[in-house]
């Protein structure tokens, strides 16, 4: 058995980790409160922005599918939302290989957003032709120069991590241009045009605009969405590590209790072993 | 800038994806576009526009409002003035 100071030192390290994990936890929690919120306020600007868009078009929908189908013969972007540094487990392992059983090096183009899935597709020999740091501001995602690079392709399919609930989160991949379309709601709306509205510069220019911005804002949601199931994901992991920290501690304290209960029995026998000898001692003397 | 007597109001909502500006009703507002300068009042035409890099400027009931966009949309319908900044 150890000794309980052995022990007591051991359980003050541990007390520390969990302290820690405490702290990390609960800045993961304000992260996904803080993210969560973003993401409402950004899908209530997008419903808003297409139920505009929708009034310049009789259907916006089919304008943005045509990029899709009048280009079949280009190829394909696979775009991957991974974390910008370690820390984020297995996930982007998980990503990779998701997106590998759809990946064919002749037809597709891998775009890669964020350092971690850079350097794990650079560790699989797997090329890509765009590499972006996770795009990631209080009040603004820039995604343009990522929007850049995937406009030229027939289709782009985005893969992330999406955030179900704060204990789930799955790998999804979306069709960015069809996914539009699951983002937006039917609206009723009467159509604007060039008879009755006035447009500044002309219509097509700004159809041209929207359709662009349109993109950029699915994107944007997206990338909002991945962030916020990775900070979930650190959630998780910090509450797992507390969990594991704490019942660890349990086993030091008990351990610490027996050592010392041990301790002061031996002690006790020590006490009352000299105290015999020494009453023989007296004993004999008289 | 002198505004017309009028009962009318715009209704006015500017946003950014994270950012709510300005909710509610005001009397005048004032953009940018590649044009130059313009000015929205209430009964003013259905309107669809690109916004230049500029300042925003909303006349309400008291105090303006005022911020910075780089970029944006701005749309005019029925009195009901949108401003999609900074996307």
């Amino acid at each position: 058995m150890r000794r309980a100071r052995a022990v007591e030192k051991d359980s003050i390290q541990i007390t520390t980790v969990k302290d820690l994990t405490w702290v990390f936890e609960s800045l993961a929690s304000t992260q996904v409160a803080k993210v969560k919120n973003k993401v409402q306020m950004s899908t209530e600007f997008f419903k808003l922005l297409w139920k505009r868009y929708s009034s310049i078009r009789i259907d916006p929908k089919k304008r943005i599918t045509n990029r899709d189908e009048s280009e079949q013969n280009k190829k394909q972007a696979f775009v991957i939302i991974t974390a910008e540094a370690g820390l984020s487990g297995e996930i982007d392992q998980h990503l990779i290989e998701t997106m590998l059983k759809d990946y064919d090096s002749a037809t597709t183009d891998i775009v890669v957003l964020g350092s971690h899935g850079a350097n794990q597709l650079t560790e699989r020999k797997i090329p890509y032709v765009r590499f972006f740091k996770v795009p990631e501001s209080e009040n603004y995602i820039d995604v343009g120069p990522v929007i850049d690079a995937i406009l030229p392709y027939s289709k782009t399919i985005v893969y992330f991590e999406e955030y179900v609930s704060l204990g789930v989160q799955e790998i999804r991949s979306i069709n960015l241009i069809t996914s539009l379309k699951d983002m937006s709601e039917d609206v009723d709306e009467d159509v604007m045009t060039a008879g009755n509205t006035i447009f500044e510069p002309s219509l097509d220019e700004i159809a041209d605009e929207m359709e662009v911005t349109m993109m950029k804002l699915a994107l944007s949601q997206t990338i909002l969405e991945s962030s916020l199931a990775q900070e979930a994901s650190r959630f998780n992991a910090m509450a797992i590590a507390k969990k594991r920290a704490t019942e660890i501690l349990g086993g030091y304290q008990l351990e610490y209790h027996r050592a010392k209960r041990s301790e002061n029995d031996r002690r006790m026998r020590e006490v009352m072993v000299s105290l015999k000898e020494k009453r023989k001692r007296q004993g004999a003397r008289a | 800038m002198a505004l017309p007597q009028t009962n009318e109001k715009l209704k006015v909502i500017a946003r950014a994806p994270f950012n709510v500006y300005y909710e509610g009703d005001a009397e005048a507002v004032t953009a940018t576009n590649r044009v130059g300068k313009f000015d929205i009042l209430p009964a003013h035409a259905d309107f669809f526009s690109i916004l230049s890099p500029g300042e925003i400027i909303i006349e309400t009931s008291s105090e303006p409002i005022v911020f910075n966009v780089s970029n944006g949309i701005v749309t005019v319908r029925d009195n009901e003035v949108m401003l999609f900044v900074n996307i």
